[in-house]
C-alpha cells in the first residue's frame, strides 16, 4: 500500500517561517539603496556562491559592470550550454548550489540543455538570466525571448522578477526551492532595467519567504520503517537498489550501515554508482541495460527488492511487466509523485533517504549478526563468477594488442586509486565508465543519467575540479561528445583548471552504431564520424595533449597527463569494433540480455 | 465546443498499492480542485502538466478566493486513473500548488454556468414556449433586446445539458459554457 504523504500540508506553516513579509516581527531593516544588480550579487554572496558560471550578454551588463565589486569568480565559458553543465558539475561535486548566469534571447535558451539535465537528475543549481527591459517585454525586442515560459516544464521553478525591491527575496527563494525536498534547478529572469533601478529592499531573514506551496520533507523518524522491518526479516533473497537519492541525501554511510546490519546485498543504478566501495562485500554493482549481469538477476530473483533514491527508470527495469517479478517491491523517495509511477509497488515510503535508513538501523537490533541467507549470497557469488568470466567483462581485446575501452578505464581507475571525480558523457563512454572505473566513494561518478545529454562530460567536469580543486578530476567522454562541447577547452586553459580529459575515440558515435549493428541489421548510417587530429587540437589551445593507441601506451600517457600541474587531454585511439555488453534490447526485460556479439566465440 | 455528458460516477475504491504499467487504461471523468497562487505563470504551469501527459483539459475555472494572492481552480479532465493519480503527484509537488485534490469519488457539489443567446420569438406563442422551459429547467432570460434573447442557467452539468436540449427548437444563436466549479461537501464526523 502507498503510504500517507509524509509531506507538510500547506495550511501548516513551517515553524519560524510565515507567509507573509509584513508578519516578521521586529523593525524592517532597509538596505542603503543599490541597483538592482547589486542586490542580485549580494543575495548570491548570502548564499555562499564563489563562483559563477556564465557568458555576458546586453541584458547582463549591468550584473558585469558592479561584479568585481564581490569575491564571486566569474568563469567565462564558452557556451552558455557549457556554463549550464559547469554549474551542474560544481553541484553534484559538492552537493551545493551552482550557479549559471546568461544574457536574454539566445544565451538564455543555450541554457535549456543544462537545466533539462540537472531536472531529470535532481540536481541543485540556479540560473540566473537578463531579459530586455521592461518597456520592452512582449515587444519581440532585440534579444528578447520568454525564458521563463520555455524553462517552466524543465526546472522545479522558474518565474521573471519585474519589481527591483523582490530581486533579494527572490534570490533567497531560489535557492530555497532548488535545495528542499527533492533538489532541482531554477531559472530566475531580470529584465535589464530591474538591475539597473535602486532598491532598499534588504538580505531577506529565514522568516521572509513566501513558499508556502514548497514540499518539505517531514524530518525524523519513518513510521513505516517498522512494516519494511518485518518485509526484510520474512525475505529469504532480499535486494537493496541505491540510487542517486542516497547520495543526495548524504546517506551512504546509513545505506552501508544498514546493509551489513541486516545482511543485504545492494545493487545500483547509473547514479547510485559509488553509494557502496564497489569492492564491499555487499555490493553487486551497477544494474540496468548494460549493468552486471550478477545485478541484473539479483534483480530479476530477489524476494523483496527495497529501492531507495531512483525512479525506475526504463534504462533500469526494462519492460516492467517482467522486472522483479518474484519481489515484493518497496519505493522510498522524497518526491511522492515517483511512486507508483514506473512499477508496481507494494509499499510506498514518502521519504528521505537518510531518514528512513536511521529508522531502520534504529529498528534493527546492532548486535545480533545479520540473517546468514547463504543460498541467496551463494547464489549471487555464482552469477557473479559466470559474470566475470564471459568475454564482455572486459573484451580481453587488448590481449590481442588492440586497444579497448574497458582496459583504458580501469587503467585510469588503477592510476587515481578509483578515487578521482570521474565525468562521463553518454553513450558507450558512460557505460565503460560506470562498469570498469571501479568506484569506492559517492559523489565519484557524475553522469547525465536522466536525459542522456551528450557533451555533459567536458563542462560539468570542469565546474566539478573547480569546486574540489584538490580532488582529481577526469572527463571520460567519447569523441561525439566531445565534439559537442569542445569548445569549453578554451575556458578549461584560460583558467588552467585541471581536468584530464579522456576521450574514448573509436570515430564513431559509438552506440549509434551498435544499436544499427544489433537492432537494426547493421544498416549503419550517420554514425561514422570525422573528427580533428585532437592532440593538435590540444596543442592549438596550449594544453598537454597526449596519445595513445596500444595497450603499452595506456599507462605512460595516464601518468604523463596526471603529472600535469593544469589540465591535460588523452586521445585514446580504440579498435573500432567495440560494443558494450552485456545489453538489454529496448522492449526486453531485464531477464533477456544479449550478452555478447554474434560473431564471438559462444563459450 | 459542446461539452460531453458526465459518466455515472464509478463508485471505485482505493485499492491497496498501485500498480503502474500493468493498469488497464480506464477513461473516467475527474473533477479537480486546486488552491494555488494567484500570479503569472501558474496557469501555465499546471495546463503544461496536464499537456505534458496528453490529458485534455475538458474545463478549467479559476476566479480568486476569500484570502488575497490565493486562487482556487475547478479542471475537469478526462483519462486514465492511474495516470490522473500520478499528475496530481506531480502538481502537488508545484510551488504554485497549495493544495490539489481529486473531488470525484468523494461527495461534492457541482454547479456549471450556460449562457445562451436565441432569436428574439417571433410571437407571444413562442415568446410563452421559451419562458416556460426556461423556467421548467431553473435558468432565467437575462436580456431581451431587440436584437435577440439571452438565457442564462446554472445547475449541474448534466441539468444544464438537459436544459440546452429544451431550449435548441426555438432558434439558438450561441452557446458559452463556464465549465464546472465544484466544492466538497463535508461530512459532519
Amino acid at each position: 500500500m502507498t503510504a500517507a504523504p509524509r509531506l507538510r500540508p500547506a495550511s501548516d506553516p513551517v515553524e519560524g517561517e510565515s507567509e507573509l513579509r509584513t508578519v516578521a516581527t521586529g523593525p524592517r531593516i532597509v538596505a542603503a539603496p543599490r541597483i538592482g544588480a547589486r542586490a542580485l550579487l549580494e543575495g548570491l554572496v548570502a548564499q555562499g556562491v564563489t563562483t559563477i558560471f556564465g557568458y555576458p550578454g546586453g541584458a547582463t551588463l549591468p550584473i558585469y559592470d558592479v561584479l568585481r565589486e564581490f569575491p564571486i569568480h566569474h568563469v567565462l565559458t564558452r557556451h552558455e550550454q557549457g556554463a549550464a553543465h559547469a554549474a551542474d558539475g560544481w553541484s553534484r561535486a559538492t552537493g551545493g548550489v551552482g550557479v549559471a548566469m546568461a544574457t536574454s534571447g539566445p544565451g538564455a535558451i543555450n541554457l535549456v540543455t543544462g537545466l533539462a539535465t540537472a531536472m531529470m537528475d535532481s540536481v541543485p543549481m540556479v540560473a540566473i538570466t537578463g531579459n530586455v527591459a521592461r518597456p520592452f517585454l512582449g515587444r519581440d525586442a532585440f534579444q528578447e525571448t520568454d525564458i521563463v515560459g520555455i524553462a517552466m516544464p524543465i526546472t522545479k521553478y522558474a518565474a521573471i522578477v519585474m519589481d527591483p525591491d523582490e530581486v533579494p527575496l527572490a534570490i533567497a527563494e531560489a535557492f530555497a526551492i532548488a535545495t528542499t525536498g527533492r533538489p532541482g534547478p531554477v531559472l530566475l529572469d531580470f529584465p535589464k532595467d530591474v538591475l539597473q533601478a535602486e532598491t532598499s529592499a534588504p538580505l531577506p531573514r529565514p522568516s521572509d519567504l513566501r513558499l508556502p506551496g514548497l514540499l518539505r520533507p517531514v524530518r525524523g523518524d519513518v513510521p513505516e520503517a517498522d512494516e519494511l522491518v518485518e518485509l526484510i526479516a520474512s525475505s529469504e533473497r532480499p535486494l537493496i537498489l541505491a540510487g542517486h537519492g542516497v547520495q543526495i541525501a548524504g546517506a551512504s554511510d546509513l545505506l552501508r550501515a544498514v546493509a551489513e546490519r541486516a545482511g543485504i546485498p545492494v545493487a545500483h543504478t547509473l547514479l547510485g554508482i559509488g553509494t557502496l566501495d564497489e569492492t564491499h562485500p555487499n555490493s553487486v554493482g551497477y544494474a540496468g541495460m548494460h549493468g552486471w549481469m550478477h545485478a541484473n538477476k539479483a534483480l530479476q530473483h530477489c524476494d523483496l527488492l527495497i529501492g531507495i533514491g531512483g525512479r525506475f527508470d526504463d534504462r533500469i527495469t526494462g519492460k516492467t511487466s517482467t522486472f522483479a517479478p518474484h519481489a515484493r517491491i518497496v519505493h522510498v523517495d522524497v518526491d511522492r509523485s515517483e511512486i507508483g509511477k514506473n512499477v508496481r509497488t507494494d509499499l510506498g515510503i514518502v521519504a528521505d533517504a537518510g531518514d528512513l535508513l536511521t529508522a531502520l538501523l534504529r529498528r534493527i537490533p546492532a548486535d545480533d549478526p545479520p540473517p546468514a541467507r547463504a543460498a541467496w549470497w551463494a547464489q549471487i557469488a555464482e552469477w557473479r563468477q559466470v559474470s566475470e568470466a564471459r568475454p564482455w567483462h572486459g573484451s580481453g581485446a587488448w590481449r590481442d594488442g588492440r586497444l579497448s575501452a574497458d582496459f583504458v578505464v580501469e587503467q585510469i581507475g588503477e592510476a587515481t586509486g578509483h578515487v578521482a571525480t570521474l565525468v562521463s558523457d553518454v553513450g558507450q563512454n558512460q557505460m565503460w565508465a560506470a562498469r570498469y572505473y571501479g568506484f569506492r566513494r559517492p559523489y565519484a561518478h557524475l553522469s547525465s543519467g536522466g536525459l542522456g545529454t551528450m557533451g555533459y562530460a567536458v563542462p560539468a567536469a570542469m565546474g566539478a575540479a573547480l569546486a574540489v580543486p584538490d580532488r582529481e578530476t577526469w572527463a571520460i567522454t567519447g569523441d561525439g561528445g566531445f565534439q559537442m562541447t569542445m569548445q569549453e577547452l578554451g575556458t578549461i586553459v584560460q583558467e588552467q583548471i585541471p581536468v584530464r580529459i579522456a576521450v574514448l575515440n573509436n570515430h564513431k558515435l559509438g552506440m549509434i552504431r551498435q544499436w544499427q549493428e544489433i537492432i537494426y541489421d547493421e544498416n549503419y548510417h550517420s554514425s561514422e564520424l570525422f573528427g580533428p587530429d585532437l592532440v593538435r587540437l590540444g596543442e592549438a589551445y596550449g594544453l598537454a595533449a597526449f596519445r595513445a593507441t596500444k595497450p603499452e601506451e595506456v599507462a605512460p600517457a595516464i601518468a604523463a597527463a596526471r603529472a600535469q600541474p593544469g589540465p591535460a587531454l588523452i586521445d585514446f585511439h580504440l579498435d573500432e569494433a567495440q560494443n558494450v555488453y552485456p545489453m538489454m534490447l529496448p522492449g526486453k526485460g531485464l531477464s533477456d540480455m544479449v550478452e555478447q556479439a554474434r560473431d564471438e566465440d559462444v563459450s | 465546443m459542446t461539452a460531453a455528458p458526465p459518466a455515472p460516477s464509478r463508485a471505485t475504491s482505493s485499492t491497496s498499492g498501485s500498480s503502474a504499467a500493468a493498469e488497464p487504461a480506464t477513461q473516467s471523468r475527474h473533477v479537480l480542485s486546486a488552491l494555488v497562487i494567484d500570479r503569472p505563470g501558474t496557469l501555465n504551469r499546471i495546463a503544461g502538466l496536464f499537456r505534458a501527459r496528453s490529458f485534455n483539459i475538458e474545463s478549467l475555472t479559476v476566479a480568486t478566493t476569500l484570502e488575497p494572492g490565493r486562487s482556487r481552480m475547478t479542471i475537469v479532465v478526462r483519462g486514465d486513473e492511474g495516470h490522473l493519480r500520478q499528475v496530481l503527484a506531480q502538481l502537488e509537488r508545484l510551488i504554485e500548488v497549495l493544495e490539489v485534490g481529486d473531488l470525484t469519488h468523494a461527495p461534492h457539489l457541482e454547479l456549471e454556468l450556460a449562457l445562451v443567446e436565441l432569436d428574439v420569438p417571433r410571437d407571444e406563442a413562442a415568446r410563452r414556449a421559451i419562458d416556460e422551459a426556461v423556467a421548467r429547467a431553473g435558468g432565467h432570460v437575462a436580456d431581451r433586446s431587440d436584437d435577440a434573447w439571452r438565457l442564462s442557467f446554472t445547475g449541474r452539468p448534466d441539468d444544464v445539458e438537459s436544459a440546452l436540449e429544451q431550449i435548441r427548437a426555438h432558434g439558438i444563436r450561441a452557446i458559452v459554457r463556464a465549465g464546472s466549479v465544484a466544492m466538497p461537501l463535508h461530512i459532519p464526523s
